[in-house]
């Protein structure tokens, strides 16, 4: 997360108020969870013994994951975090890169990088608002060039990872706090910006901005949408849009295809 | 125009008798001893005492529906207007594309067979016997919701569903740059796009249904076909205020538009339309009430009737909602005609005149409309202020030839509830429309300048128009649009029986809590003396004001 100032014009008057489009990232942009980047970053440390004690370590967690996952999203972002409790800053970056290019890249619902560029043409700047690691996102933000995100932290100490998060922590009402500071900040005018999230306890979020959608959203935020008369998105997979008959070919192209046709395209 | 009586000289000699004898008494007048009126609102029904002096206009009684459609359907492919017979020209190796009316039409539904399956069947048997195997299905939408399986499924029966979905079955989508094709300009300078299969087709087939005299002709494939860039032309408050009315089309600028636009079209395709009309037998059996003159109720329909509305009141506005939409029509189809499409519509619009019109004398200071529970934009929906909007003023109000039935400066009475209602999936840009757009002006002018080509590109409304089952971006604009000739003719709207008086601020409307309330609020302004009419609906008419 960076630290902003809001500049006047050099001519002295206020700049006219910008629009962006906040996006979540698990479930939204990508059929994962922060689960599976989990699993991905500790089945890949070290040496296999190694792997094996992490791997058990986080199989003991579970149930504690899914009932944190039940109550409160910060809860379980907590748990899970603590998993990576003394690896190497340096190790989880890599491994971050390493999940981007390998599994995140390919699960991106391909509507959903044409929405967030046909969104970018229309004048909305993408901004990634996600509980996802900040060693995750940064390289996927590179690689859909999204200049701005916010993810969470793991506090390091000595360059390990202590287990804890640092603050703010990305879940639920921090999302919106976070969103409110950012507009005003960069003189975004909140209520006419998008957001796009898939979970219930993304309600804050949602709520925040002037035009609320939801995507692949759960029964609970499906229901909330529903009442609140919110547009309800859904991204298919490629496999899922097939079967669906849509007769647009290009559906069936992943993420992957369309970043590197568009960034040929740029070139 | 010719006068009503003119109209009725030209028709043969049964069908006068017919005519003549069935539309006697559709003019009433209201006295002391009248009974009370059924006035459609929304989801339910108002039963009142209307003024003494109040004119009732009601629908013609239906007329005789063809006794074998399948036979009428396969005559008209063998003998079409102005063109060879279906078969004469096939060919194996040829490319052909069937073009469908969506679930906008018929209101509400028909029962199955739909008559787009029944022309489909004859269609697809006569291309399977010529041996023309690249056959393409394309459900015309336009910018309109895309239909769900089970909905096209229901519409073009299960031969034509099993066969041809999804990959040869399937709804026009006006986003898809890469599947669409500029055909040229009109001599208006209007850019006519259309479905790239349907443009490169040897021929294009239009199975259509018309309802009203508004639909059909060159507006099937030049609007059912086309995208944004092609709609922006004739759908704008400019064509459409110089449009009297759109059931009249030689007097519609909107036709007009479309009529140019669609001989463009002609000019590149070998388009073959297939037009029916159909009567107006919306309800049947213990409901057929609803198409009487309530002078004439037996106390059986009195039982009916409140036994409807009490069945009505008591559910829930979902499972009312639900209730309601569930209903199919026993329409009969009145006639079927194939050929070049001119020469067809013409057929057809004189049948489906002659089921509609109702000659009335002069114009009156107020007219009560009553806004139902389905209009061609909510089937299977939630009906949205907007869409009461474009019903109240855009159809209903429309539904005249010569003059308006309210003269210039008079006061339209609206019966609807007008609830902050809208279906998220189907009509999300209704809602950011409703709530920021009307907030700044209600003037379609200043509306379409500021907001609509916004809405038009929204990536969030077209991903949802493309891939899930929302109206386009710009669909709210043309509803509003839709009522430009009523807000300029009438001086004043006032919404009775209204539940949420702010929407109808919203809409710039005035709000009674009664219909009695919204006639005593009109009278004060129009003098005691002011004159009323009410347009009995259901089903519909049309009136022919002198």
């Amino acid at each position: 997360m960076s630290v902003y100032r809001s500049r006047p014009a050099r001519n002295g008057r206020p700049r006219p108020a910008r629009r962006a489009a906040f996006y979540d990232l698990d479930g939204t942009l990508a059929d994962l969870n922060l689960v599976h980047a989990a699993l991905f970053v500790l089945a890949n440390l070290g040496e296999w013994t190694g792997r094996a004690g992490y791997l058990l370590s986080f199989a003991a967690r579970l149930p504690r994951l899914y009932f944190a996952e039940q109550r409160d999203r910060r809860l379980l972002n907590t748990v899970l975090f603590d998993a990576f409790k003394g690896i190497s800053g340096d190790r989880l970056a890599e491994l971050g890169e390493e999940y981007c290019d390998r599994v995140l890249i390919g699960h991106l619902y391909p509507q959903a990088v044409d929405m967030l560029e046909a969104n970018r043409a229309a004048g909305l700047d993408p901004v990634l608002v996600t509980g996802s690691p900040d060693f995750i996102v940064a390289p996927l933000a590179r690689h859909l060039r999204i200049a701005e995100f916010v993810a969470n932290r793991l506090a390091m100490v000595g360059g390990r990872a202590t287990g804890r998060l640092a603050e703010p922590v990305m879940a639920a009402e921090e999302k919106a706090a976070w969103c409110a500071s950012f507009a005003a900040a960069r003189n975004f005018d909140l209520g006419a910006c998008w957001a796009y999230a898939d979970s219930h306890y993304d309600l804050p979020f949602l709520a925040a901005v002037g035009h609320p959608v939801a995507v692949n959203p759960s029964s609970r935020l499906r229901a909330a949408a529903r009442g609140r008369q919110w547009p309800i998105l859904h991204f298919a997979r490629n496999d899922d849009a097939e079967s669906a008959g849509f007769d647009d070919d290009s559906v069936a192209d992943s993420a992957e295809e369309r970043l590197r046709r568009r960034s040929d395209g740029a070139a | 125009m010719a006068r009503p009586e003119a109209r009725l000289k030209e028709l043969k000699p049964a069908d006068l008798r017919h005519e003549v004898g069935a539309r006697r008494d559709l003019v009433v007048t209201v006295n002391r001893r009248s009974e009370r009126r059924l006035i459609a609102y929304g989801d339910d029904f108002m039963y009142e005492k209307l003024p003494v002096g109040t004119r009732v206009i009601y629908p013609p009684p239906p007329l005789e529906a063809l006794p074998d459609p399948d036979q009428a359907i396969r005559y008209a492919l063998l003998r079409p207007e102005n063109a060879e017979p279906l078969f004469a020209q096939l060919n194996p190796n040829m490319r052909v594309t069937i073009a469908i009316d969506d679930i906008s039409l018929p209101l509400p539904p028909m029962r199955r067979p739909d008559i787009r399956e029944r022309i489909l069947n004859q269609v697809l048997q006569t291309l399977a016997d010529y041996g023309v195997d690249d056959v393409h299905l394309i459900i015309a939408t336009s910018l309109h919701r895309r239909m769900t399986e089970a909905e096209i499924r229901r519409m073009v029966g299960e031969k034509a569903f099993k066969q041809f979905w999804p990959e040869r079955l399937y709804n026009f989508d006006g986003e898809n740059r890469a599947e669409l094709v500029m055909l040229g300009k009109s001599d208006h300078g209007e850019e006519v796009w259309l479905s790239k299969r349907a443009a490169e087709s040897d021929l294009l087939i239009y199975a259509n249904l018309n309802l009203v005299p508004m639909d059909g002709g060159h507006k099937s494939v030049a609007v059912g076909l086309a995208p944004y860039q092609s709609l922006r032309h004739h759908h704008n408050p400019a064509t459409l205020r110089d449009s009297h009315s759109y059931m009249d089309p030689p007097h519609s600028a909107l036709h007009r538009s479309a009529n140019r636009m669609g001989r463009v079209v002609n000019e590149h395709v070998n388009v073959f339309t297939v037009e029916t009309a159909i009567n107006t037998r919306m309800y049947g059996g213990m409901l057929d009430f609803l198409h009487k003159n309530e002078d004439r109720f037996t106390d059986w329909d009195r039982t009916r009737v409140n036994g409807f509305r009490w069945t009505l009141r008591n559910l829930s506005n979902d499972m009312r909602r639900r209730m309601l939409q569930q209903y199919a029509s026993p329409y009969g189809m009145t006639g079927v005609w194939a050929g070049e499409t001119e020469a067809v519509h013409q057929k057809a619009l004189a049948k489906v005149y002659q089921q509609y019109c109702v000659p009335v004398t002069g114009q009156s200071d107020i007219l009560i409309l009553g806004v139902p529970f389905i209009c061609p934009y909510n089937v299977n929906s939630i009906m949205n202020p907007v869409l009461v909007q474009s019903t109240g003023l855009g159809y209903l109000f429309n539904m005249y030839r010569g003059q308006p039935l309210v003269r210039a400066g008079g006061t339209v009475i609206i019966c609807h509830p007008l609830r902050d209602e809208f279906h998220p999936e189907h009509h999300p840009s209704y809602i950011e429309f409703f709530h920021r757009c009307l907030a700044e002006t209600t003037d379609g002018m200043e509306l379409e300048k500021n907001f609509e080509r916004e809405f038009a590109a929204n990536p969030t409304y077209i991903h949802m128009y493309r891939y899930g089952h929302a109206y386009h971006g710009v669909h709210p604009f043309y509803m509003w649009y839709w009522g430009e000739p009523a807000r300029q003719h009438a001086g004043r709207v006032i919404a009775a029986g209204c539940e949420e008086p702010e929407v109808a601020a919203r809409l710039g409307w005035d709000a009674a809590d009664t219909l009695d309330e919204a006639i005593a609020m009109a009278t004060a302004d129009l003098g005691r003396s002011a004159t009323i009419t009410y347009l009995h609906l259901p089903p519909l008419v049309i009136a022919d004001v002198e």
